[in-house]
């Protein structure tokens, strides 16, 4: 594992999880499992134009609110499971944290994980552009510009 | 079962370079999209690349070497090209694929034939490119619309609504054979019920002509639409077929160069026959490349290569059909199908196991297929689709339905 802190601790487990698989198959096993135990899921009766995450292969939505202590609360959701999956993990990645810390956050943790590699481009592209919009929320969300 | 068919694929695949390779995960390269665009001949890839490095030049406009032999390569590919759909050079225009065909009709034909009492007829099963520009010219001139449904139990066309629809119509456009369903729809019957009614007709034989021989001067149809790319030619060239007494009710769709006959300031005046609609450069390249796959073609039977690619299709329907979860949309098993089976898994979304299929090496399209109407009636959001062409072999039909197999056995709600 890295020396690195671009991801919080509690990501650890997961990161570990994910960078022992044997092969790509086994990592998209685990994202599935992560879609079906996602932690803060946005139902489809909440998905607008608003909330779409626009530049992702399939639907994908994320609603960014603060919670009553002022830390960030990413829900998210998708019809494809992969990009469900991917939503869970960030979702445990940036939930409780403070908005500004999830602004400076860097998506270095799925190439950890080995996501970035199994994913084809343009469903990289998906990851980084829902993950891009996480950011842009907290930026907004911590007073920044 | 076994590869024990007529035609030599071993030696009709030695003939696609891309076919042997290898994944960046070391899988072998299944190609099954060839409804989204087919994979080249050799010949198809040296024509073109021998075209930019022995006499790239523009054509019809200079008398030296290069744009002599520049101008002999593209028209004598419009020679073959034509004598392969059965017809002659002069009822032949170049365009850049089926879409800008069709939008050549709507453009040149239809906005100075048809009016706020006309009514053009469509289906549910076509793709975009044959709605949209009919949706356009409806708003731009009130032309009535009327859409033909398909009956969902046999994802054929309704031919009686058909029936009902085509009263008083004058343009129906039909799709040849469905991108989606594999379905050919019963062309010559529509033909003969619209011009009943006075109607032309304009058929989009994109996923056709891969299949099918087109003999346009033997049949009554009037334009008929063409993509290069899908038969093993070029991507960025196509054609309209137009019978001339149709052609002749045409007026210019793009203009500038190349159309004209003479240009002042005063005005201009236009070319004749197909000159008039090929504007600017043409393809040259990918014209030369799409007279190589004609020629290629030439060799085989299409009907036996319509029967190879059948029995793969049906097999691979009717297996996958019986996989947990996986529904089957079209009837594949038809002996007129074209190929394409699409599916669905009740659990695995569609998207999910395409990238789980492309994992096997095997390259599936998913998504509504430039048919939204389609899927609309078939109450889907996408499909998953599989398509077949002269290439394929029953042992790729059999590693993918094993493939698949596994993937529903690890990844479905259980």
């Amino acid at each position: 594992m890295t020396e690195s802190r671009d991801w919080p601790v509690k990501l650890d487990p997961i990161v570990e999880e994910f960078s022992a698989c044997f092969d790509s198959m086994e990592r998209y096993e685990l994202l599935f499992q992560y879609a079906k135990r996602n932690p803060s899921p946005l139902p489809p009766e909440e998905w607008d134009e608003g909330n779409q995450v626009h530049g992702c292969q399939s639907r994908a939505h994320v609603s960014c609110t603060l919670d009553e202590d002022g830390n960030f609360v990413l829900r998210g959701g998708a019809d494809a499971q992969i990009v469900q999956g991917l939503m869970a993990i960030t979702s445990i990645a940036v939930n409780g944290m403070t908005p500004s810390y999830v602004s400076e956050m860097s998506p270095v943790f799925a190439e950890e994980m080995g996501i970035r590699s199994s994913l084809t481009p343009s469903r990289a592209n998906g990851f980084l552009n829902m993950f891009k919009r996480v950011k842009d929320e907290a930026t907004i969300l911590s007073g920044g510009k | 079962m076994g590869d024990d068919l007529p035609l030599d694929i071993e030696s009709i695949r030695a003939d696609f370079p891309i076919l042997s390779r290898k994944l960046p995960n070391g899988k072998q390269l299944v190609y099954f999209d060839n409804a989204a665009t087919s994979q080249k001949p050799q010949c198809v890839i040296d024509a073109m690349s021998q075209y930019y490095s022995e006499y790239n030049s523009n054509a019809h406009r200079a008398n030296h070497t290069l744009a002599d032999e520049a101008t002999t390569a593209l028209e004598g590919a419009r020679s073959s090209i034509s004598t392969y759909f059965g017809t002659s050079p002069d009822q032949m225009v170049y365009t850049s694929g089926a879409t800008e065909a069709i939008n050549l009709v709507s453009y040149a034909w239809a906005r100075d034939n048809l009016s706020a009492d006309d009514v053009i007829v469509l289906t549910e099963m076509e793709h975009h490119a044959d709605i949209v520009p009919w949706q356009q010219l409806s708003k731009e001139r009130g032309v009535e619309v009327r859409y033909v449904p398909i009956d969902t139990n046999s994802f054929t066309l309704d031919m009686d609504a058909f029936e009902i629809a085509v009263e008083g119509a004058s343009l129906v456009c039909v799709v040849h054979t469905s991108n989606v369903l594999g379905i050919r729809n019963p062309i010559e019957k529509i033909i003969e019920l619209s011009h009943s009614q006075g109607a032309r007709v304009l058929l989009d034989c994109a996923q056709g002509a891969p299949h099918e021989r087109i003999r346009f001067d033997d049949s009554e149809v009037d334009f008929v639409a063409i993509s290069a790319h899908k038969m093993g030619g070029p991507t960025g060239i196509g054609c309209l077929l137009v019978k001339k007494d149709a052609m002749a009710q045409m007026g210019p769709f793009m203009t500038g160069g190349s159309m004209i006959k003479t240009v002042s300031t005063d005005g201009s005046t236009f070319q004749e026959g197909h000159a008039l609609f090929e504007t600017g450069t043409p393809r040259i390249a990918e014209a030369i490349g799409w007279g190589a796959a004609v020629e290629w073609l030439e060799r085989f039977d299409m009907k036996e290569v319509h029967s190879h690619i059948n029995e793969i299709a049906s097999w691979t329907a009717e297996r996958i059909s019986t996989i947990d979860g996986i529904t089957v949309y079209g009837d594949p098993s038809r002996s007129d199908s074209s190929g394409a089976v699409s599916f669905l898994h009740d659990s695995i979304q569609s998207q999910d196991l395409a990238l789980l299929l492309d994992e096997g090496g095997f390259a599936v399209r998913t998504g509504h297929h430039c048919a939204q109407p389609l899927m609309d009636a078939l109450g889907v959001p996408s499909t998953n689709r599989a398509s077949f062409w002269i290439y394929n072999t029953m042992g790729e039909a059999e590693s993918f339905v094993n493939h698949l197999e596994y993937v529903v056995s690890r990844f479905s709600d259980k």
